[in-house]
């Protein structure tokens, strides 16, 4: 196998590339694969089923009266002693599934036998101290490259067939606080990232590679007042200011140490050839230390793929103070308004609402809470702005420097948030969200007995509890035109894992218990469950091989919860950890 | 009534769970010829590395537990998580979730025998989560060596004086990021000090801008605003004489960390670190870096 790989240059691939329009796929993803992927049962090449990031497959082999038989075909282990949260999506091309595990692993599976084709581990540096924990959420598929991002924060490609390193390129030092988690996206031949960071200082940024070579083709500032470029003929340029100036929102230097990391990377739309990338929350933690909007933090950004231009931007929590990071995936699609075709795209935030917007404007066309409870925004204005509950912001530092506990502030949801990472899915059929949530309260005060590197400090002290005896998480089928919801389902430990629908009337969804479950898309009936053996926390994905419809999912307990104690790790500390995937499909009778 | 005090941590820490990693009991410590003393990496004047040799106050003090002991110095390296809770555990009694040896997987986590710089700080050591458990149950803070406090330097060709801090209403100050004094300048007195707070990745870096003229002072731990002023050698950067009102913790007292089931260890950490504050020979070793030495408060309420 790698022999042959060994010899096959671009001209190889592009030609079969070519050659795929016969009917006779064999090798090399194309943009044309890339941007078909939706459409495409055979295949599995973007993070979200899509670029879109929709999560919905046109398959319907397995549906609502099949599901029951649904039977594991294989597992697979990711082996040693690396078994901390596995929160990847798998890809699937040409017989071939390329899944990544934590510790900044790549596995290749030839996916008929569940037997390994190789592996790929990152050699990380001492003394390494990842922000966001070990875990890692997919790869990128271009060409005869699988490239995935590090703990150390590099792109890697590695060639498809032997797992060998083609190109490396650092995106941010780790030493800074720099790192990379979420999976990448293929748009236009070009890689694009964000990047994760802790609140060392760092500042967000998107970029793009080409995808072929590695190298650099622009950089943008998530944060208002840094330079953005952009590299014509290997030249570095200057590509404008984010937000024109620095200064306006920061008080101070600020600006200069902002935080905004795009941790979760973005989704891509054709229709208006817009990529879309969430920011994360504004540093310093505090939000009395920056009064101002602090823009681009907790926001979603509408960027230009070819120039990393900002076309237009949309802040969900404007000074946040509760660590509602705005990263969470917005989702294109398509809706009809009394005749006329709507290009909407909506996106369910940390803090607690859902919000639908114009996709080609940015515009705010309605927004509405998702969760049970919001505690520090009585709603949100006519411009989607929050209406804040300044009573449930927490303290200000200067308040607690007497050295007693500062004031509890309740603030629902906690900062893990109303959704988290974890992608939902929207169906074509049903013209609904589902929407992985969680039920949760956090107290949060200023902790002025705290220390950091040997030095007094005033740190946060936080505890978050469940707002319901029987269940934090809930999965619930959103209306995006109406903001009702349509049905729920409740479990007992939080929700942290990605959502799946299908024509098949279907939406698959794992939980921190160990189950696959597959339920009623109309109605929220359980139809199926399946226990993998430990939590899962990764995205299900499905595609049709030798015409019969298969469900891949990645099993392994980990991610945020169970990092933070308090009331929510009496809920999930007897799950065992785990890493591996399962593959299943029905048995052929029923196919 | 102090001594009463260290008993009771001591006392306490006897009853706590002792973990299932196997201990590097005082016994193993000795009959393997080394120790490793848990430092800040890059940390100057505490630890740091000068000419490819750990230098430093801290590292002083390791090296003279070391001797006692009659084993090797081995300065166990310590990235700063972020805040001590973070690094006890991943220093002291669990190891870091990184720290994985492909080739050997049960082979031990790298943790520091002894960890110094862990400030000791009763109400900090007997904290509670918010079910009831004890925080820090698995580690025993103790030996406190040295008292921190805050100090601001400023360049005395731009300021004549800095009797108080409201003249940082004025005047560009230099802070390390997230840090108690970044906190204290942007939000103290209705935030009036915040558009003149320049942050900074650490303090030196603060100072080499006061030195290019880009900030008029520099507010950071004592000890490293005194190394600072002891390299620059330069009288035109001098001590503020303020006091930082508003500011919940304006000293603190450091000593040392062991997991809770060394004791053995710690007890003879102990001993040789008291004996080195009550011969004077602390002081001399923090007078050797140009650092002001203040007794901690457990030796002040003695004398």
């Amino acid at each position: 196998m790698s022999k042959f790989a060994a010899g096959k240059g671009f001209a190889v691939t592009a030609l079969v590339a070519a050659m795929s329009f016969s009917g006779m796929a064999t090798a090399g993803v194309t943009d044309k694969d890339i941007l078909n992927d939706q459409a495409t049962t055979g295949d599995v090449v973007s993070n979200g089923l899509g670029l879109r990031g929709q999560r919905y497959s046109p398959l319907k082999a397995v549906n609502t009266d099949t599901v029951k038989d649904l039977k594991a075909v294989w597992s697979f282990s990711f082996g040693g002693e690396k078994q901390r949260g596995q929160e990847s999506q798998p890809m699937v091309k040409d017989g071939v599934m390329y899944v990544t595990g934590s510790y900044s692993r790549v596995f290749a599976i030839d996916v008929k036998t569940g037997e390994e084709l190789w592996q790929y581990d990152a050699r990380l540096p001492d003394g390494i101290m990842p922000c966001c924990d070990v875990i890692n959420r997919g790869v990128a598929l271009y060409g005869d490259l699988v490239i995935f991002g590090t703990l150390d924060a590099k792109l890697v490609a590695l060639n498809k067939d032997t797992g060998k390193v083609k190109w490396k390129k650092k995106v941010g030092d780790y030493k800074a606080g720099y790192s990379l988690t979420a999976a990448p996206i293929v748009v236009k031949g070009k890689v694009i990232t964000g990047v994760s960071g802790g609140e060392f200082g760092i500042v967000g940024k998107v970029e793009a590679y080409d995808a072929k070579t590695g190298k650099i083709a622009w950089t943008r500032p998530t944060v208002e007042g840094h330079m953005g470029y952009i590299w014509k003929d290997g030249k570095k340029t200057e590509n404008g200011i984010s937000g024109g100036k620095p200064g306006q929102t920061w008080p101070g230097d600020l600006w200069k140490t902002g935080g905004a990391a795009t941790w979760l990377g973005g989704t891509y739309d054709p229709d208006v050839d817009l990529l879309f990338f969430g920011t994360g929350n504004p540093a310093p933690w505090n939000s009395h230390l920056r009064p101002g909007d602090n823009l681009f933090s907790s926001s979603r950004l509408a960027i230009d793929p070819d120039t990393g231009k900002i076309v237009w931007h949309f802040q969900t929590t404007p000074n946040d103070g509760w660590d509602f990071d705005g990263v969470n995936e917005l989702i294109s699609f398509d809706y009809n308004d009394g005749g006329k075709t709507v290009k909407a795209a909506a996106t369910a935030d940390r803090n607690g609402f859902m919000y639908v917007l114009n996709r080609e404007s940015g515009d705010f066309i309605r927004g509405f809470p998702f969760v049970d409870e919001i505690s520090w925004a009585s709603g949100l204005d006519k411009n989607g702005r929050p209406i804040y509950i300044d009573s449930n912001r927490p303290g200000n530092p200067a308040a607690a420097t007497d050295g007693k506990k500062g004031k509890a502030i309740r603030a629902v949801p906690s900062f893990l948030g109303g959704k988290n990472w974890m992608p939902m899915a929207y169906s074509q059929d049903t013209g609904l969200f589902y929407v992985p949530s969680n039920e949760w309260a956090m107290d949060i005060w200023n902790e002025p007995v705290s220390y950091k590197k040997g030095a007094a400090y005033l740190g946060a002290g936080f505890t978050i509890h469940p707002t319901n005896e029987e269940y934090i998480g809930v999965l619930r089928a959103m209306d995006p035109k109406s903001g009702k919801e349509v049905w729920r389902y409740k479990n007992y430990a939080p929700l942290w894992g990605g959502v799946l629908a299908t024509a098949g009337n279907l939406v698959f969804m794992g939980n921190p218990e160990g189950y696959l479950m597959a339920f009623d898309a109309k109605n929220g009936e359980m139809k199926y469950k399946f226990n993998t053996g430990s939590g899962i926390v990764g995205s299900p994905i499905t595609w049709e091989m030798d015409g019969e419809q298969y469900v891949s999912v990645v099993s392994g307990w980990g991610g945020a919860v169970p990092l933070w104690g308090g009331e929510v790790a009496k809920r999930v500390k007897h799950l065992n950890q785990g890493g591996s995937v399962w593959t299943f499909k029905l048995p052929k009778e029923d196919s | 009534m102090t001594k009463c005090k260290l008993l009771i941590l001591l006392l306490s820490s006897c009853l706590a769970f002792a973990g299932q990693v196997h201990a590097r009991y005082y016994d193993d410590v000795i009959s393997s010829g080394y120790i490793a003393i848990g430092l800040y990496k890059n940390f100057p004047p505490y630890s740091f590395e000068q000419n490819g040799q750990p230098a430093g106050v801290d590292v002083e003090i390791g090296k003279r537990i070391a001797a006692k002991l009659g084993v090797e110095f081995r300065p166990h390296w310590i990235t700063p998580d972020e805040n001590l809770d973070d690094d006890l555990r991943n220093n002291v009694w669990k190891g870091h979730y990184l720290d994985k040896d492909e080739e050997q997987p049960l082979a031990m986590k790298k943790l520091a025998d002894v960890m110094m710089r862990v400030p000791y700080d009763r109400e900090f050591a007997f904290r509670r989560e918010s079910t009831g458990e004890m925080a820090h149950e698995q580690v025993v803070m103790f030996g406190p060596y040295q008292r921190e406090s805050w100090r601001i330097t400023f360049d005395g060709r731009k300021l004549d004086e800095v009797s108080t801090v409201a003249v940082f209403q004025y005047h560009p100050i230099g802070v390390e990021i997230d840090s108690l004094p970044a906190f204290y300048l942007t939000a103290a007195f209705g935030g009036r000090m915040r558009d003149n707070a320049r942050h900074f990745m650490n303090v030196a870096e603060a100072f080499e801008a006061m030195q290019n003229g880009k900030v008029d002072a520099v507010m950071g731990m004592r000890a490293e605003i005194d190394w600072q002023l002891f390299k620059a050698n330069d009288p035109n950067y001098r001590i503020g004489e303020n006091g930082f009102p508003m500011m919940g913790k304006q000293k603190w007292d450091l000593g040392m960390a062991i997991k809770s089931t060394y004791r053995q260890l710690g007890y003879t950490v102990e001993e040789v670190v008291d004996q080195m504050i009550r011969s004077g020979e602390m002081a001399k070793v923090y007078g050797q870096y140009g650092l002001t030495y203040e007794l901690p408060g457990l030796y002040q309420e003695v004398q």
